[in-house]
């Protein structure tokens, strides 16, 4: 089974670890996922200024090792990010802004990667929210 | 074609599951999970009677016993779900 | 063929980007040729209602890109009846009314849904 997995929510919401384990669950399953889109407030996720508490879960860690172990596709919604300034280094340079704070393995691009991951999974399943 | 249902507000301060229950189809299910789990505890759920399910890690961190009109289910169990039912409807 | 993918847009348009981050899922299906249909169910009703002012609150007028939607080939705009009354709204006129069970059967008629 294909699944498109969508994440609205930051990494410190309890619905980005669900996704994250959700994502876990269904590889471990022997399934694929085609593309991981983050939106909306799903773009914090993939920062990475996120400075956990030592004693806490560090989700956007995680999320970053997961995407780089499977070498998943994973997409952050440019004007979704820009709005909300999460900004990798030629969208920082472009906009003249001091911090960067995305980098591989996430790549910014368009609301046209949702579609087409869409159409080609069997599933879109969305996550966000508490 | 069914639709999976996943809810993860509470009902008590979210309007959310009441909207989720209004256009639930009779092939329909709920999967409850983060403060959703609460719907556990909620009558509006039980008078409906559409199939609920809720994630197990959130009864168990709420300590919801589990009714016997709803059935609980893993990661891997919430995967399986989401093949059984032809989509999944998040209510973000 | 194309799979075909519900929105339900259920913000009220003032509350932030929420809005209209639904509404611009809808339109890149839009402008992809993409069988997309859109409900306006909860507080996404008073998307619909009229003369509402933008610039009240320094915002982008909404309305503009609802205006839109049909050039963007989106025909199939869709309004919760119970959302409506309940906020004592009338039928709007760039959005078709639904009751509850008309609503359940457009979610089973679409491939996927997205409620945000």
């Amino acid at each position: 089974m294909k699944f498109a997995i969508a994440l609205f929510s930051a990494a410190h919401a309890p619905s980005s670890r669900r996704a994250l384990l959700f994502a876990q669950a269904a590889l471990a399953g022997g399934h694929e996922i085609v593309r991981l889109f983050f939106y909306q407030d799903g773009v914090y996720s993939a920062s990475n200024t996120i400075v956990a508490p030592q004693d806490e879960q560090d989700i956007a860690r995680q999320w970053r090792e997961f995407v780089s172990a499977h070498q998943l596709d994973a997409v952050v919604c440019i004007a979704a990010a820009l709005r909300r300034g999460v900004l990798d280094s030629e969208e920082a340079a472009r906009y003249q802004r001091s911090a960067v704070n995305l980098e591989a393995p996430w790549e910014l691009s368009g609301l046209g990667q949702l579609h087409d991951a869409t159409q080609a999974a069997d599933r879109l399943i969305c996550f966000g929210g508490p | 074609m069914s639709t999976l249902h996943v809810v993860s507000h509470s009902p008590f301060t979210d309007s959310r599951l009441d909207s989720c229950l209004r256009v639930c189809g009779s092939d329909d299910a709920i999967l409850l999970c983060g403060d959703g789990a609460y719907g556990l505890r909620h009558p509006a759920l039980l008078t409906k009677g559409v199939k609920v399910f809720v994630l197990a890690e959130d009864s168990l961190a709420r300590n919801l016993p589990l009714p016997d009109w709803a059935d609980c289910v893993d990661y891997p169990g919430f995967v399986q779900l989401s093949i059984d039912y032809d989509k999944v409807n998040t209510w973000l | 063929m194309s799979k075909s993918l519900l929105v339900i847009s259920r913000q009220a348009p003032w509350s932030g980007p929420s809005a209209r981050e639904a509404l611009d899922i809808v339109l890149a299906g839009g402008a992809f040729d993409l069988p997309i249909g859109l409900l306006f169910l909860d507080d996404g009703v008073f998307q619909l209602a009229p003369h509402q002012d933008a610039k009240a609150v320094q915002q982008k007028d909404l309305g503009a890109n609802l205006q839109a939607l049909g050039l963007f080939g989106i025909d199939e705009v869709f309004a919760c009846g119970h959302s409506l009354a309940a906020r004592g709204l009338t039928h709007p006129v760039n959005a078709q009314p639904l009751n509850d069970e008309q609503i359940s059967q457009l979610i089973d008629r679409y491939d996927q849904v997205i409620t945000l």
